[in-house]
């Protein structure tokens, strides 16, 4: 294939793909909007708890914000505001969506980001190790850590590592994204630092969860890889085993994993969600689970659908990293 | 390569990338220098965000807390939670009150040196202004049935409201001084009231209070500053810190850790614990709650008809003398709780606590039943016309105590021959059934209102016909109603208590619930936090004259105030 053929195959690649996004994203408004109105309650059953409000009161809140229309109108009426860009306003938060999940998202971008960075590249590391020598007693202490930590519910590893690294030896802090009171009296540096140092036990938590997976899912691919020719090809060129393994073991065992940086996306997001809620960290977890407690259809549906669509264009980054990643791929 | 340096390779480099994310996102804002000449920093560990920090429309628990630090009324109901007449009420923005002769109009007189955050007098227009948007439908606000009394308020001058009442009542002052936070109508009313709700001043509110708003970080801090300026006193700290963790153990790892000063809920596991560390403290005071086995008394399936069980009074008394109230609260809350006495608390001035309860009395219990015709069969469950002695009891999933309360009472109703399930549903499930009236039995808890008279919303005539009403027992007792109205118009306190306690004595007798526990206030603090007397209906009333000593202060402390130029009134993450 010519150069200007693969670019167009490119081209019309990403058109096929981007097409299919906007459908699957469609279908998830669609659905989250449909399930969350049958939920039981509304956004204001919570004040019959208040004996001051009426039943008058709250159908004039409801009138207020058409929730007393058929449901197919309530729909209509949203998806052309969505197409217009609005994402409509939060009852519980008493603000516009895209400025309640326009200060979550970077938050759980950091936190999944980091994690993803540190579960695979943890995971790939320990993969490496026990590779080297299969059988020894690193790779069955590693591969039994990683059983451990990836049978863990990601709750309690959320609350172990309160307990641990906040109350028993309290080292970092136990919730929030920032120190509430110090953290404007700080230098650059130390800001940077107080950043890290809130970001460390929730993103770990995470990624001791996939890097669990990861590691058992590596090794495997580097023990299946390790016995092919070209490995004794190299090693009969006289290469190093510690280069052998990192330029060409590797880089072959990395082509499923990249796969599983597609899926594990998804994973990463609703993990945070329950991480994100025990570290009291401001992100779309939090804002979403409240959501979902306060009955606030619009920021549930917008939620949904900015993590859908986040994970829906990861999905094309992965199949695009395959192609950086296995050049077979291009040609094909 | 060495391992070594391939495992750093591999791991180092996004370590390397996180820190500098990190620090990226921490960019933007310049370093400032430490002080060393504040007076006191408090953070408050708190699960819940607030809902608003507009007083009339704030709903949730949190909101009303910060919002009665920015805003005043034209004055407070003192420590006594006296509501009638003025008798203990402190002045705020009111320095003084004069009545009319008929009591339909109380002259209310400024302190001439109020001033708003923005330095703008408050003015008579304010009060009036406030008082419309209170009731103002297209507001919607959630208090609005408090101020139906109200028939107007006139501007004598610019510093002298008037409030003109439809009717007299003896709680007239506290509604018309006590109840409404004055808001500035040179913010607010530049905006339609149809627009209020959703604009963004709301985020970012104009009080008079002795603490003014600094900065509200959704979902994660809300922050106040001293008011300096304020024309009575600032506050003696310099700032408060709420800190949101929804997650429990989170919020109590702050306070544990010291990150965070204050608690507003110590649960019964943590009391050792909170005991035993040498720089805390458990502080506790009588609650301002009651919680209580709410019984159906209509049919769910046919709207108007009486429940098959507890339409039967006689059946729901000794269902109540069957429940050992004391053991079970023990059991459950530790020393944490008192069992409940009736539709009020022991902390109401109104309330005698020598009301006569029914009895724990499991064996006059069984007679009763016997002599209702439900006899015990083989398996220990009663049955009357071929019918068992069978009902579920629904439980909030949020409230472990109610769970674990709703266990302890299906036992004790097993032992008089009631089969009883228990049933656990998620919040908003449970309120839709509340609404539909669809239950046989709901562990509920009320908060008091300061005015004992509000009880009718929660079990008067009235409330009971009404759909989506508070009422959901559909409790309707002409004789309680009409001890209810003549104990609310008694015009002392020494009058309204004997009145009140026949109200109660009643509807205990009724039993339409089986009144289970009064929670204390159960508060964490560190040590070096001097707190001033924690008002037992709102903890935080006397917030700004909470101290640190000198000798005492930590790094925290000592930041010293900041204005909100220095800041920016909002940020994210």
């Amino acid at each position: 294939m010519t150069g200007g053929g693969r670019g167009r195959g490119v081209a019309a690649f990403m058109a096929s793909r981007l097409a299919q996004a906007v459908v699957v994203i469609a279908a998830v408004a669609t659905f989250v909007f449909v399930l969350i109105h049958m939920a039981p309650g509304d956004p204001f059953a919570a004040a019959l708890d208040n004996p001051h409000v009426t039943e008058s009161m709250r159908a004039r809140w409801r009138a207020a914000y058409g929730l007393d229309r058929p449901l197919g109108e309530q729909y209509v009426r949203y998806i052309a505001n969505l197409a217009r860009g609005d994402l409509g306003w939060s009852f519980s938060m008493r603000r516009p969506v895209r400025e309640v999940l326009g200060d979550a998202l970077p938050n759980t971008l950091l936190l999944a980001g980091s994690a993803l960075v540190l579960g695979f590249g943890a995971g790939i590391a320990l993969a490496v190790v026990q590779a080297r020598r299969p059988g020894s007693r690193a790779d069955r202490t590693i591969g039994a850590v990683s059983m451990f930590f990836y049978t863990m519910p990601d709750f309690w590893l959320a609350l172990m590592m309160v307990l641990i690294f906040a109350y028993w030896f309290p080292i970092l802090p136990a919730a929030g994204a920032i120190d509430p009171v110090m953290h404007d009296y700080m230098g650059a540096g130390a800001r940077g630092l107080d950043r890290v140092r809130h970001l460390v036990l929730p993103a770990v938590t995470l990624a001791l969860l996939s890097a669990a997976g990861v590691a058992r899912y590596q090794r495997a691919e580097l023990l299946r890889v390790l016995p092919d020719d070209f490995v004794r090809t190299a090693r009969a060129k006289g290469l190093p085993e510690h280069r052998i393994l990192t330029r060409h073991v590797l880089r072959n065992a990395l082509i499923p994993t990249v796969s599983l940086l597609g899926l594990s996306l998804p994973v990463l997001f609703t993990g945070a969600v329950f991480v994100e809620r025990v570290f009291a960290w401001p992100g779309m977890g939090w804002v979403v689970l409240n959501a979902v407690a306060t009955r606030d259809y619009p920021l549930v549906t917008a939620g949904v659908i900015i993590a859908a669509a986040i994970v829906t264009v990861a999905s094309l980054a992965t199949d695009l990293l395959y192609a950086v990643v296995d050049p077979r791929v291009q040609r094909h | 390569m060495t391992l070594s340096s391939l495992v750093g390779r591999t791991i180092g480099t996004p370590v390397a990338g996180l820190v500098f994310l990190a620090g990226l996102a921490g960019c933007g804002q310049s370093g400032r220098s430490t002080g060393t000449d504040g007076r006191g920093t408090v953070v408050i560990s708190t699960a819940a965000d607030a809902d608003g920090l507009f007083p009339p429309l704030v709903r949730t628990t949190l909101g009303r807390a910060i919002s009665q630090q920015l805003f005043e009324p034209l004055a407070s109901i003192g420590d006594s939670l006296n509501v009638i007449g003025d008798a203990g009420f402190e002045p705020r923005l009111a320095d003084r009150w004069d009545w009319s002769r008929d009591s339909l109009s109380i002259v209310f007189h400024l302190n001439p040196g109020a001033r708003w955050h923005d330095g703008v007098p408050v003015r008579a227009a304010d009060v009036k202004f406030t008082q419309h948007i209170y009731v103002d439908s297209a507001l919607a606000t959630p208090d609005a049935s408090l101020f139906a009394d109200i028939d107007s308020v006139s501007v004598r001058d610019s510093l002298t409201p008037v409030f003109w009442f439809k009717r007299r009542s003896p709680h007239e002052f506290y509604v018309a001084a006590a109840e409404m936070e004055i808001v500035p109508e040179h913010v607010y009313g530049k905006v339609a009231t149809t627009a209020l709700a959703s604009s963004d001043l709301l985020r970012h509110p104009i009080g008079s209070g002795r603490f003014k708003f600094l900065r509200w970080t959704p979902g994660a801090t809300i922050e106040i500053v001293s008011n300096d300026a304020h024309y009575r006193a600032p506050a003696k700290l310099d700032r408060v810190i709420w800190t949101i963790a929804p997650d429990f153990s989170a919020a109590s790892a702050r306070f544990l850790n010291g990150e965070a000063d204050f608690l507003e809920s110590i649960r019964p596991e943590m009391l050792t614990q909170v005991e035993r560390a040498p720089n805390l403290k458990v502080v506790s005071t009588p609650g301002f709650r009651y919680g209580f086995l709410a019984l159906n008394l209509q049919d769910p399936m046919r709207p108007g008809a009486p429940h098959r069980l507890f339409g039967d009074r006689a059946l729901r008394r000794a269902l109540t003398m069957a429940v050992d109230r004391g053991s079970i609260v023990r059991s459950v809350f530790d020393t944490l709780a008192v069992p409940g006495l009736g539709p009020m608390v022991h902390a109401m001035p109104t309330t005698d606590t020598t009301v006569a309860e029914l009895p724990f009395d499991p064996a006059r219990a069984t007679r009763l039943l016997d002599s209702l015709g439900w006899r015990e069969s083989s398996n220990g469950v009663r049955y009357r016309n071929g019918l068992p002695l069978e009902f579920t009891i629904v439980t909030p999933s949020s409230s472990k105590e109610r769970g674990r309360l709703a266990v302890l009472l299906q036992d004790q109703f097993k032992r008089v021959g009631a089969r009883v399930k228990v049933q656990t549903l998620e919040i908003n499930t449970l309120m839709q059934q509340l609404a539909k009236r669809d239950f046989d039995a709901v562990m509920a808890s009320w908060p008091m209102d300061a005015n004992p008279a509000a009880v009718r919303q929660n079990w008067g005539s009235e409330a009971a016909h009404e759909k989506g009403s508070s009422n959901y027992t559909g409790y309707a007792s002409a004789r309680f109603d009409a001890q209810l109205d003549r104990a609310a118009s008694a015009t002392s306190l020494a009058v309204a208590r004997p009145l009140f306690t026949q109200a109660y004595q009643t509807i205990i007798d009724d039993a339409p619930a089986v009144w289970l526990f009064e929670p204390d206030n159960v508060v964490g603090v560190q040590r070096r936090i001097h707190l001033a007397p924690l008002r037992v209906d709102a903890w935080w009333a006397h917030l700004a004259d909470w101290s640190v000593p000198a000798g005492e202060r930590i790094e925290r402390d000592r930041v010293g105030m900041r204005t909100s130029s220095e800041k920016p009134a909002a940020r994210g993450g």
